[in-house]
């Protein structure tokens, strides 16, 4: 009983942090930017880190079985992986601007979670015998992983195909005061704070055809990386998913719905990493096949288990409307 | 493998009798065998060649520009590298040596088709294609009768205006996994695979392999990332360089160094390890074994009779002639009432009767006997053991009763009175695992709940009922499958590969230039990283400042 309670406040607070920390991207997005709050966000994100972390570990303690056995549990994961993924693209790189896509990610599976259309999958359930296995925790964590990074490399480049094919976007002004006032992006510190005053009447708009090339450039680097890191746990992921069916069930592929898709989804991204090998590929098309990528892992994860039959049928799920 | 080495500049036919006698002679006889693969002197057929290799290779080798001529010497060598210089600053070999410490000598049909197949956008248009074909697989539901797809996809109201049930059943949708077009691409995308790591693949890495200093500042300063640094020693960067993790060689006053050179290689690993997978894959679909047998508590079975060959390849062994005895099957129950775990406890027996093999398998832990494997997957309720008015026991078969979902649902049924009447009526008896049963007297109420071995009798309309036993039987899966070593094999390369293709090839080039230091350096994948990190470097180097005392170092840190 205590171990809900806790559950539940925790869950409560990283919903808050989460929405603060949006509520400041946005802030900054649309008025000037505030250094001391920014850094702020980033402990935001850290501090969800570790709730989510807390729930996942009292909810392993309650139940006595890794915390990834149905929906509920595995959409908690997935935002605690947005959120890994966010900490270790600052490490990575302390200047990107990765959070603005990870944190609204994070807050929407949570609350999806949390919300009343899953009430009945939130108390911790027993296992079923084929689920009692070491592997559980190897096979699921890596998709779930996987999801989030391909998730965050797919949006990447659902932003870039949004920037490369708009015009005139009001908003681009309010962004280019983002991007003059902060050493973002790479670029040299040194030259930031000279622009902010001087440049920003006089070459604005080649200074905005400039910023926005960078920023293409910027996000379709940064959606390569983060799409190959995810590539390789998906890859670890439906192999290790293939031993285990092996020794559960007898055969290591079994042309099951979910196996068949996150199949299809290693071919859409094994497509983008190649057409990426191709100069005059890159950019917009492999945008493009990423973006379908976006959905084909939506349509992987949800829209399988929304047919609840075949294998995985642990993770179905059926929408109650109250 | 490759300690070839070989002047381009001269005509090969001179330089083959010093190298190789022993090919000599195979050019002459035209070359029917080919087990060497240092057959490098094809210069006849080299020209037309050059085409086939160059439409392949574009894609990777063209990264500096255009593809200058000619090195003056190439030595391609494995272990300690050895240097070669480049004069005109290129350390691209052109496309004729390159490939021609590879090619076996084909005719000319199959190299064109190597070249057709190993174009990218080809490649990429086969991956969508069978992405696409399993997408339509998970939509039509597989394995039906034709009927079911004639009602499905009626002629009369076709599905999006044109799919009828003819498409599904023509193309062999309904087996889609299976079905000629599938596997089809399937066959597709492996020649394509192959012909890819052939041609393009394979050079790559003799030319990430070799690398070559570059002597003027100009071709430096050329590079991705390029900086001049003055007052400083190339020596100071050699050492940070190595501190860092690259791989240092310093001549005279220039320096290469490189770092994560095996990126490169990775991807070809990733090819070869699908080609391992589909090989284990189609040993596993043409030569395995299959069967599932339900087997109540007591009984045996040999394994021979039980299963039944996939493919043309299935041989069977000695051990298919073991008999199997299911000693007892039991299963685990949470405090809910839920089924935990589900356990057979199975003794082997061979040709002479003598046991070699006592197991409890469970489900997620199988028992493997000789190349076969028997796994847990199913349970089922085989008989009910009762004493009625103190005599038996009897046993009752027990049969499944229909229920939608996952639930299984057991019943049995004794008849009281007369069994010939055409209304019989008696006790129904019905249960959901093996540890309660539920008792209905002749009317259809509802009388109690009884344990197994509870010893507990049951008062029913006058008759004594007392549950002894309640006997289970044990679904097993057999199989044995050669290609899993293989297919395991594979996933491990897979894995492997995967994870280290991430990494990027760095590659940095610096010259002495009197006091200055120029450094250019580039990366195939961590290109937004890679500036910072050399920038990094150069600050760390110390600046070599004129005076007469000896040589301070400022280490200049950020």
């Amino acid at each position: 009983m205590i171990f809900s309670i806790f559950e539940h406040i925790l869950t409560h607070i990283s919903f808050s942090i989460v929405s603060i920390v949006i509520t400041i991207h946005l802030m900054s997005l649309l008025v000037d930017r505030i250094v001391e709050l920014y850094d702020s966000s980033d402990k935001g994100i850290i501090t969800t880190f570790f709730c989510i972390t807390g729930f996942l570990i009292s909810r392993w303690i309650s139940s006595g079985h890794f915390p990834l056995s149905d929906l509920y549990e595995s959409l908690m994961f997935l935002s605690w992986s947005f959120s890994i993924i966010h900490i270790v693209s600052k490490i990575w790189n302390h200047k990107n601007h990765l959070s603005v896509i990870t944190a609204p990610s994070a807050i929407f599976t949570q609350g999806f979670a949390t919300s009343g259309l899953l009430t009945e999958l939130q108390q911790s359930a027993i296992l079923v015998p084929a689920l009692k296995s070491q592997w559980l925790m190897m096979h699921v964590s890596m998709m779930v992983l996987s999801y989030a990074a391909l998730l965050c490399g797919s949006l990447l480049s659902l932003a870039l195909l949004v920037i490369t094919f708009r015009k005139n976007i009001e908003i681009f002004g309010k962004i280019n005061h983002l991007l003059i006032g902060s050493s973002s992006f790479g670029f040299g510190e040194q030259c930031m704070n000279e622009r902010n005053n001087v440049l920003r009447n006089t070459f604005f708009l080649s200074f905005r055809n400039f910023h926005r090339y960078q920023l293409i450039h910027q996000l379709d680097y940064w959606s390569y990386r983060v799409i190959s890191l995810g590539f390789i746990f998906l890859t670890i992921g439906i192999l290790s998913g293939a031993v285990w069916a092996n020794e559960a069930w007898g055969a290591y592929w079994n042309w099951d719905p979910k196996e068949t898709w996150a199949f299809i989804t290693w071919t859409i991204f094994a497509i983008y990493l190649h057409t990426r090998t191709k100069k005059n590929l890159q950019g917009a098309n492999s945008a493009i096949v990423a973006s379908l990528g976006f959905l084909i892992i939506w349509i992987c994860y949800f829209g399988v288990n929304l047919l609840g039959i075949g294998l995985h049928s642990y993770g179905s799920f059926t929408l109650t409307s109250n | 493998m490759e300690s070839l080495s070989f002047n381009s500049t001269q005509i090969p036919k001179q330089v083959i009798p010093q190298v190789f006698t022993i090919n000599s002679h195979l050019l002459q006889s035209n070359f029917k065998c080919c087990r060497f693969s240092f057959n490098t002197h094809l210069h006849t057929l080299c020209s037309s060649r050059n085409l086939s290799l160059r439409i392949g290779c574009e894609l990777k080798i063209s990264s500096d520009g255009k593809n200058k001529p000619i090195p003056k010497k190439i030595i391609l060598s494995d272990g300690a590298p050895s240097l070669s210089e480049d004069v005109s600053g290129n350390e691209k070999i052109p496309a004729k040596s390159r490939k021609s410490g590879m090619m076996r000598p084909f005719g000319s049909v199959p190299r064109k088709l190597l070249g057709v197949l190993s174009n990218l956008p080809l490649a990429i248009g086969e991956m969508f294609v069978i992405a696409a074909l399993m997408a339509l697989g998970t939509f039509i539901d597989q394995g039906e009768a034709p009927d079911f797809y004639f009602q499905k996809y009626p002629e009369d109201n076709p599905v999006f205006g044109f799919f009828t049930w003819r498409w599904v059943l023509s193309l062999g949708f309904d087996h889609m996994f299976s079905s000629p077009v599938f596997l089809g691409m399937l066959v597709l995308l492996a020649a394509s695979l192959m012909a890819c790591t052939y041609t393009t693949q394979i050079p790559l890495v003799k030319v990430a392999r070799r690398w070559s200093f570059l002597h003027s500042a100009e071709a430096i300063l050329k590079q991705e990332f390029a900086d001049t640094l003055p007052r400083a020693s190339v020596h100071d960067l050699g050492i940070i360089l190595m501190g860092a993790g690259y791989e240092v060689f310093l001549k005279g006053p220039s320096l290469y160094a490189f770092k994560g050179l095996a990126g490169r290689f990775a991807p070809i690993g990733v090819h070869l390890a699908m080609l391992l997978i589909m090989v284990g894959g189609t040993l596993s679909a043409a030569g395995s074994f299959k069967g599932s047998v339900t087997v109540p508590q007591g009984l045996n079975f040999i394994l021979g009779d039980v299963m039944n060959p996939t493919g043309f390849l299935s041989t069977p062994t000695q051990t298919f002639n073991t008999e199997v005895h299911v000693n007892r099957f039991y299963m685990d129950y949470y405090e809910s009432g839920e089924v935990s775990q589900f356990y057979t406890d199975l003794s082997l027996f061979d040709i002479d009767g003598k046991e070699v093999l006592r197991k409890t398998i469970s489900v997620n832990d199988p028992l493997r006997y000789g190349g076969i494997t028997m796994y847990q997957t199913d349970w089922g309720f085989s008989a009910l053991q009762i004493l009625k008015d103190g005599e038996g026991p009897f046993n009752l078969a027990v049969a499944p009763l229909k229920l939608n979902g996952d639930k299984k649902l057991y019943g049995t049924f004794l008849p009281v009175g007369g069994a010939d009447s055409p209304n019989v009526q008696g006790i129904s008896m019905l249960a959901r695992d093996l540890q309660s049963i539920v008792l209905y007297d002749q009317e259809g109420k509802f009388v109690g709940v009884r344990r197994p071995g509870s010893k507990l009798p049951i008062d029913i309309n006058g008759i004594q009922i007392e549950i002894v036993d309640a006997i289970g039987s044990s679904g097993l899966f057999l199989k044995t499958d050669p290609g899993v070593p293989i297919v395991y094999g594979g996933f491990g390369t897979l894995m492997l590969t995967t994870c280290i293709s991430f990494l990027s090839h760095s590659q940095i080039w610096a010259l002495q230039d009197g006091t200055t230091v120029v450094i250019g350096g580039k990366t195939n994948r961590a290109k937004v990283e890679f500036p910072e990190e050399m920038n990094r470097f150069l600050d760390m180097i110390p600046e070599i400042v004129e005076s007469s005392l000896p040589k301070q170092s400022e280490i200049i840190n950020h």
